[in-house]
């Protein structure tokens, strides 16, 4: 792999960008791997990536039914924070934001993070005393956040409205090392550098079924023949459920789509993340100009990646009370990602009935901030067959009732 | 007893596509109990004045009525005054079997829509296909205007009459005058 | 935007006068279950990429509650029946069968 500098910027400059090379192998399956993971969106890289540089495991197949961060990874509104108030959330996604701090030196591959700070506004005495509180709980976790008044949030964002027609600004959740990156790059980043330690990233590669002997994985069969393997890795969001349904046992998930959309590209306005919970909406600003703006989730479950259409009028409501310049926008463009919702709305990185099968699923509509965290922990969790970061988010607290009591009601954006 | 006033006071818009007129205070009795049951009907006609209607549908004259709300629930329609006698007589009628009348007249507010272009005003509002022909008098609809609950009726070719709950009555009225903005004819119908 | 009937007052009306109610069909345990019951009933969904039978509200309407089926990857609607049956009807099911040939076998 040729290393990502301002020379090799330099050198290529001076020949006409002809001696760059594929960022990843176009690798074809081979009969026999370690380690298969199914997915090849960012938590199912950054799985393979860290098997490789943290345990050595480097016999990794990494395949993917459509192409690389073509789901959820490519389809999120690329918030990074970590200010969750149970503490098994705290550790899992401040372990990931502070890997995404240094994650372009880690992969020699600008992923553009900036840590320009994110706001969650406090609307309601209850999200008052709520953000207090996970603020307080924050300070014991050793994450950095802090409950600012509005005034405070008047200056981070000049184009607010305090006032809301329906709920005034009475305060806000800031982290100012949260921000946003360019999920894209995070999937291109560690496919390369997967690819780089010698892993097989497999695209096209459809999993038709999962094999097994004696409650044992042996492999799975795709549409590209079968591959074999010692362990089997599941992270494919919103598809879990029919992956699990092949490799015989449930889930307690279930699937929506997700929206998002951006707006026309306009001059900087708005330099940090602003997420307005009660009312439903959030909202930064991209490099080119565009607002990314999250919505709202549909009712029912579907496998549509696009949502309905109301949820549009209902986000942009949410937005023209909370930035009320967004009324003379244009939306450019709208979409949906299948979520994989779970029924305490944490995620699951678990070993599962069949042995040496592992699942990562159930991030639900938060997932890009944890690619990191998640990764390092799941990685841990299939070489070791424990981590300290998954330990809580087994699949068999549905049955003892720990649950991760992050706020339930949400289902978006706890 | 102190004087009965409507959510808004009988507030007015004259000026858009439609009139919009809040009317009332009137009197509405809810009944719930077995529609199929003869002493159930019986007693809606004799409080609302008319036949219990068929599903969808409501039997209305003037200020009296009966209107169908879902399969166990009647809506009876009066003058506000009217109330506790139409109760009495309802609570009489009705004490053998197992049903429910409640006044919930000061719980409602009435609007009236009214002109050509009506329909284009509550179209604009409900998710509900106001076609000529599709919805007409006689028909009795309950859906959402905006984000709030409410049901509605048409009195002639060009009038809506609307409930919706009291404490959103400020709401819905400036819905209503907005979704009728002189200039804001659409002419779909 | 689905379009849905609602089969206890009639009324056909896209998805904004109705509430999701989930998975139907599901069989309810309580105290005194063991645990794996539970599990299941709280929190194991089908979740299928295909026909799905599900409750659902007319909640800005006559606030009923009724059942359809529905294809979760293409969102047609093959019908609406009633929140007392324990089964979807006979009926409903060949309609199914017509549009989706075998997808019994599948589930």
């Amino acid at each position: 792999m040729k290393k990502y500098s301002v020379f090799a910027v330099a050198r290529e400059a001076m020949r006409h960008h002809t001696g760059w090379n594929r960022a990843w192998r176009d690798a074809q399956p081979k009969k026999r791997y370690d380690v298969i993971i199914v997915g090849a969106g960012g938590h199912g890289l950054a799985t393979a990536y860290y098997l490789g540089k943290n345990f050595g495991i480097t016999n990794v197949a990494i395949i993917e039914k459509g192409w690389l961060g073509g789901g959820n990874t490519g389809r999120n509104t690329t918030i990074i924070r970590s200010n969750y108030l149970q503490d098994p959330s705290a550790a899992i996604y401040e372990k990931a934001r502070s890997l995404y701090e240094t994650m372009s030196q880690d992969l020699n591959y600008n992923v553009m993070f900036s840590p320009r700070g994110v706001i969650m506004l406090a609307q309601t005495e209850h999200e008052v005393r709520g953000y207090k509180r996970t603020a307080h709980a924050n300070a014991l976790q050793g994450v950095t956040t802090e409950f600012i008044g509005p005034e405070r949030v008047k200056q981070l964002v000049p184009i607010i409205n305090l006032d809301g027609p329906r709920y005034p600004v009475l305060g806000g959740l800031w982290q100012a090392r949260g921000g946003t990156a360019r999920h894209d790059a995070v999937a291109w980043g560690y496919a390369r550098a997967c690819s780089d330690m010698g892993m097989d990233v497999i695209q096209k590669c459809e999993v038709t079924g999962v094999r097994s002997e004696g409650g044992k994985v042996t492999g799975v069969s795709t549409n590209r023949g079968d591959i074999d393997c010692d362990k089997l890795g599941i992270v494919v969001a919103g598809h879990s459920g029919h992956l699990a349904d092949m490799a015989g046992f449930r889930l307690p998930i279930e699937s929506v789509a997700l929206q998002a959309l951006v707006s026309e590209p306009i001059k900087p306005c708005m330099d940090v993340v602003v997420m307005a919970n009660t009312v439903h909406g959030y909202m930064s600003q991209s490099d080119k100009g565009e607002m990314v703006i999250g919505g709202g989730t549909d009712g029912y479950n579907n496998y549509t990646q696009r949502g309905s259409f109301h949820h549009i009028e209902e986000t942009v409501r949410a937005l023209v009370e909370t930035f009320p310049m967004v009324s003379r926008l244009k939306m450019l463009r709208q979409w949906g990602g299948i979520v994989d919702v779970t029924g305490d709305r944490s995620p699951i990185l678990s070993k599962t009935p069949v042995e040496n099968v592992f699942i990562n699923c159930g991030w639900g509509t938060g997932g890009f901030k944890a690619i990191p965290g998640s990764g390092w922990g799941f990685a841990e969790l299939m070489a070791k067959g424990q981590s300290p970061l998954t330990d809580a988010f087994g699949l068999n607290r549905f049955q003892e009732g720990r649950f991760i009591d992050e706020s339930v009601a949400a289902g978006v954006a706890h | 007893m102190s004087e009965p006033v409507s959510a808004l006071k009988n507030i007015s818009d004259l000026n858009g596509i439609a009139a919009i007129r809040e009317i009332g205070p009137l009197g509405m009795i809810t009944l719930r109990g077995d529609l199929s049951d003869r002493a159930v009907q019986d007693a809606a006609k004799t409080a609302g004045g008319a036949n219990a209607p068929d599903q969808r549908k409501i039997n209305a004259e003037g200020d009296g009525g009966v209107a169908w709300m879902s399969p166990d629930e009647l809506l009876i329609l009066c003058r506000y005054d009217e109330v506790p006698l139409r109760m009495t007589n309802l609570q009489a009628g009705l004490s053998k079997g197992h049903a429910l009348a409640a006044n919930v007249s000061d719980a409602r507010a009435v609007f009236e829509v009214s002109g050509p272009r009506a329909r284009e005003v509550l179209a604009k509002l409900a998710p509900v296909d106001l076609t000529p022909g599709q919805f007409e008098p006689g028909m009795m609809r309950r859906t959402r205007l905006a984000q709030v609950p409410a049901a509605f009726w048409m009195t002639d070719a060009e009038t809506f009459r609307i409930v919706c709950f009291r404490s959103v009555a400020q709401y819905v009225f400036d819905l209503l005058k907005i979704a009728a903005q002189p200039g804001s004819e659409v002419d779909f119908f | 935007m689905l379009v849905l009937t609602c089969h206890a007052c009639g009324v056909t009306a896209e998805e904004t006068e109705f509430h999701a109610g989930g998975e139907a069909h599901l069989k309810r345990f309580g105290p005194g279950s063991s645990d794996e019951d539970f599990e299941e009933y709280l929190f194991m969904r089908a979740n299928p990429k295909g026909v799905h039978f599900e409750r659902w509200r007319h909640a800005n309407g006559c606030g009923k509650w009724f059942h359809v089926a529905r294809d979760t990857m293409t969102l047609e609607v093959f019908g609406s029946y009633s929140a007392q049956a324990f089964a979807p009807p006979e009926e409903l099911l060949s309609r199914i069968e017509d549009r989706r040939p075998g997808w019994r076998g599948q589930d």
